[in-house]
């Protein structure tokens, strides 16, 4: 008898646990998973609302029409101006396809609709929506056209910002799609092995090559003890692996400074030897590696994995920007924005303002600063260094007349064998308008003869038209 | 005054869950308030507030189960009605029935005392069901387990499932009547057995499910051969596994279970309508009548939770979670208060009917079991669920009071 009970208890027991069990996982469900699964396009609900509201614009910094919606007699219908130039930017937003870009991010905005489903509710009794706020992005519709122009026919990626207030002015990736035929495009566009639905600016994960050496000077600069001169014979031996420069090209006696400008790999190899892992792995994070980067369109985090195990000579590697260090062009731009703006790295904005249909302005993007990566002497220092670059070093085909411009080249080697060409800098050098990345993807070249001329057409272009 | 009218006991507190639910739903309709809502909203409080009131007046069994099972019923038909009208009142009308086959269960069963002995009845009465259901089925969503009498369409299973629990319950009250059979529950499993692989060749897993479930628990309750689980388990697990492999429809649940985002457009769809729902309701849920529960299918019946988390939020999903959990709990303890062994598998069997059949259904459209089509009792649409499920609960309601057993009704005339 006794036995039985404590049976019936256990069954009752299980039976209990099971329904907890439920109330577990849909609060988990609702917490965790919610936000993800009702922004999914297949979610007839996100569209229902829409059919209804005029879709905001697209404007460009200066005003200029990108997209905007139309009433039909069918609906509403989406007018992409520009089906290429903005693929990555401004995305697209069909009811097959979903949703991507700022059309996804800002689809609220877009529809003046708010995420509290309650609220939208009461507003909708008051007065039913029926246009959507328009979005000022803060692109320069001739430069993006004209960075475009320039990364034509190659993979890659160009960023152009201001360093001091982190407005993008233009931001390119290669390949890029039609939003206007992706339904023509579509199995094409998803199977094409080169990625070209990737926004290669935020999401793509480069070997920085030499361009990262900006970063180990600054964390050179933070060890004074360290011994800035150098005899550089064209390899040096660290751990094991034999590092060389540039065909093996001898720089003769060298400091911080000669070495950055003419790219020594075998200075920074060693030294960073001496400079030990964390100091470099410290400043690599004030510069945003590893970390999140808040912006208008998601960004993958860079990478550099100095916590864990890292022997000499992956450490040797990582100060060259080669080995497990990988980095995304936005972060690069910021990188150069940083050392132009004194050390501080401000977030990068791409959304100015937005405006409601009438015209006024309900949200202005405001400038934040995200980390201080290093003191104003030493960013000076840094900046120095990278003028001497662009003057004298490997950088000599981003100079511009009359304007001082700093720079860092970069040729990162690849797994395929095929190296990316990078170029990251800044003009005018002592009162900074514009930063950019430069990187063009498995082209072989180096980026002093291919990515540099590129940058230096962007900041001649910015300087020349583009006030603030 | 007031206040101690309104909370002084618990019907009391039902009606005005109802009251609210009611004028929500006359807001909702705005303007077009018609007779025809009114009338419904009248009919479901007068219903369920007389029934509990009489119920209260003829027995001194429990009271609690009733009225967790006519708050579920509020719910449901609250629900039904905002996403389709006629289907509410049909509900309202099946409701009506429903609480009068459970006081007609209540007082047949009472009356009559020889359930204990009709093993075989119930055997050939399941059996026949299963026969006629294969003779003159009607496929639906997938599966053969509808009948149509007239205009009038029943799933037998509804029934077997009952036949089921007297079949236990019959056996396992009285083992000395099965003491000259050899292997007498090594039979008795092998006609649980044959049961489900009848609801399997249906396409019925849902109801099998809950079949094996009953089975199992009454099993490890009362069974004296402690191997025959183990084996009971290990047989489960071997026709799981084979019918993963040789079962195409076992196979396609399965997968869309583990990513129904894969197959959106099609098996996964009505999953995947099922979160989408969950997830714009959140906590507090839309309001009756804001969102669209309209877009998941089915949403009558083996969605019907979603459709309340929708619109109710989850906050409503976990209080109905929790009334079937206080059901079982009651269940349960009626079931270990009452002293007549044949009543006492009768309730256990019931609550864990109840249990396990909601359990696979909520598990089911919040995906964190794989999706089989069942009912949620009480609170789907549907003729058959709601009759077969007061019957259930009428015979629970019996064996809530003391059962004189018949020995005891001998001395009594002595």
């Amino acid at each position: 008898m006794k036995q039985e009970i404590r049976r019936i208890i256990l069954v009752l027991a299980g039976l209990c646990l099971v329904f907890i069990s439920l109330i577990v996982y849909i609060s988990y469900f609702q917490v965790f998973k919610a936000t993800a699964i009702k922004n999914n396009s297949y979610n007839k609900r996100l569209w229902i609302n829409e059919e209804s509201i005029l879709r905001g614009s697209f404007l460009d910094r200066n005003g200029q029409t990108l997209v905007y919606s139309e009433k039909k007699d069918s609906g509403y219908e989406r007018h992409y101006l520009f089906g290429r130039l903005y693929s990555h930017i401004i995305g697209y937003s069909y009811r097959e396809y979903g949703k991507a870009g700022l059309e996804l991010q800002y689809n609220n905005q877009l529809l003046n609709s708010s995420e509290n489903a309650a609220i939208n509710e009461l507003k909708n009794l008051v007065s039913p929506t029926t246009e959507g706020n328009d979005i000022k992005l803060t692109i320069d519709h001739d430069l993006q056209a004209k960075a475009r122009n320039l990364l034509k026919g190659k993979k890659g990626s160009i960023i152009a910002m201001n360093p001091i207030n982190g407005e993008v002015y233009a931001m390119v990736s290669l390949p890029d799609f039609d939003v206007n035929s992706l339904k023509e495009d579509w199995k094409n566009i998803t199977e094409n092995p080169d990625s070209p639905l990737v926004n290669r600016a935020t999401q793509g994960l480069y070997a920085p090559g030499s361009v990262f050496k900006v970063i180990t000077t600054a964390a050179f600069l933070e060890d004074e003890d360290l011994d800035t001169s150098y005899q550089c014979t064209g390899t040096a031996n660290v751990g094991g692996y034999e590092f060389s420069d540039y065909n093996k090209k001898a720089h003769g006696s060298l400091d911080l400074k000669g070495a950055l400008a003419e790219s020594c790999n075998t200075y920074f190899t060693t030294k960073s030897i001496e400079v030990g892992k964390e100091t470099i792995g410290d400043t690599a994070e004030k510069f945003m590696i590893n970390n999140i980067i808040p912006f208008d369109l998601p960004v993958k985090n860079s990478q550099f994995p100095y916590k864990g195990a890292l022997d000499k000579t992956e450490l040797a590697s990582a100060s060259i920007g080669q080995g497990k260090v990988l980095v995304t062009p936005l972060n690069m731009a910021m990188v150069a924005s940083g050392i132009a703006n004194g050390g501080h790295i401000v977030k990068p904005v791409l959304v100015k303002e937005i405006l409601s249909k009438e015209g006024k302005v309900l949200k202005t993007n405001t400038t934040e600063i995200l980390s201080i990566a290093t003191d104003p002497i030493k960013a000076n220092m840094i900046k120095e260094m990278m003028v001497e670059t662009v003057n004298s070093g490997t950088g000599t085909k981003a100079r511009i007349k009359n304007v001082k411009v700093a720079g860092k080249t970069g040729t990162a080697e690849t797994a395929s064998g095929k190296s990316h060409a990078w170029f990251i800098g800044f003009a005018p050098a002592d009162d900074p308008k514009v930063a950019v990345a430069v990187v063009l993807e498995e082209d072989d070249s180096t980026g002093g003869s291919s990515a540099a001329p590129i940058a230096r057409d962007i900041m001649l272009h910015v300087i020349n038209n583009i006030k603030e | 005054m007031n206040k101690r009218i309104l909370t002084r006991s618990p019907r009391n507190l039902l009606f005005l869950f109802q009251a609210l639910g009611i004028i929500l739903l006359l807001i909702y309709k705005g303007k077009e308030v018609d007779r025809l809502t009114v009338g419904t909203a009248v009919g479901l409080v007068l219903v369920i507030y007389l029934s509990n009131y009489i119920l209260t007046r003829i027995t001194r069994g429990d009271h609690y189960i009733f009225l967790i099972t006519t708050m579920l019923v509020s719910i449901g038909i609250i629900m039904i009605y905002r996403i389709d009208e006629a289907l509410g009142i049909k509900q309202l009308i099946w409701i009506s029935i429903g609480i009068f086959i459970f006081f007609s269960t209540y007082f047949i069963i009472k009356k009559i005392r020889i359930w204990e002995n009709l093993t075989y009845f119930y055997l050939v009465g399941a059996y026949l069901l299963f026969i006629i259901t294969f003779v003159f089925g009607d496929r639906r969503h997938g599966a053969i387990n509808w009948i149509n009498i007239g205009q009038f369409s029943f799933q037998p299973a509804e029934i077997i499932k009952i036949l089921l629990v007297f079949i236990l319950s019959s056996y396992y009250s009285n083992k000395d009547r099965w003491k000259d059979i050899k292997y007498a529950s090594y039979y008795l499993m092998g006609i649980v057995y044959s049961f489900i692989l009848l609801l399997f060749l249906q396409k019925d897993l849902g109801t099998a499910l809950v079949f094996y479930a009953i089975f199992l628990a009454i099993q490890f309750i009362y069974e004296e051969d402690r191997k025959l689980i183990l084996l009971n388990i290990g047989l489960f697990l071997i026709f799981g596994l084979l019918g993963y492999t040789l079962f195409d429809h076992v196979k396609i649940r399965f997968q869309s279970w583990l990513n129904p985002w894969k197959y959106i457009e099609r098996q996964g769809y009505q999953i995947t309508q099922s979160l989408f729902a969950i997830a714009e309701g959140g906590f507090f849920g839309k309001g009756l009548g804001l969102g669209h529960p309209d877009f998941i299918p089915v949403v009558y019946t083996d969605f019907i939770f979603s459709a309340i988390c929708e619109e109710m939020g989850i906050f409503t999903g976990i209080g109905i979670i929790m009334l079937f959990m206080i059901f079982v709990y009651r269940g349960f303890k009626i079931a270990i208060s009452q002293g007549n062994k044949f009543y006492r598998i009768l309730a256990l069997g019931i609550s864990i009917l109840f249990g396990v059949q909601s359990f696979i259904i909520l598990g089911g459209v919040i995906k964190m079991i794989p999706l089989t089509g069942l009912t949620l009792p009480f609170v789907s649409y549907g003729g058959s669920s709601i009759l077969s499920s007061f019957i259930a609960l009428g015979i629970l309601q019996i064996c809530s009071e003391e059962i004189k057993t018949k020995e005891d009704l001998d001395e009594a005339r002595d």
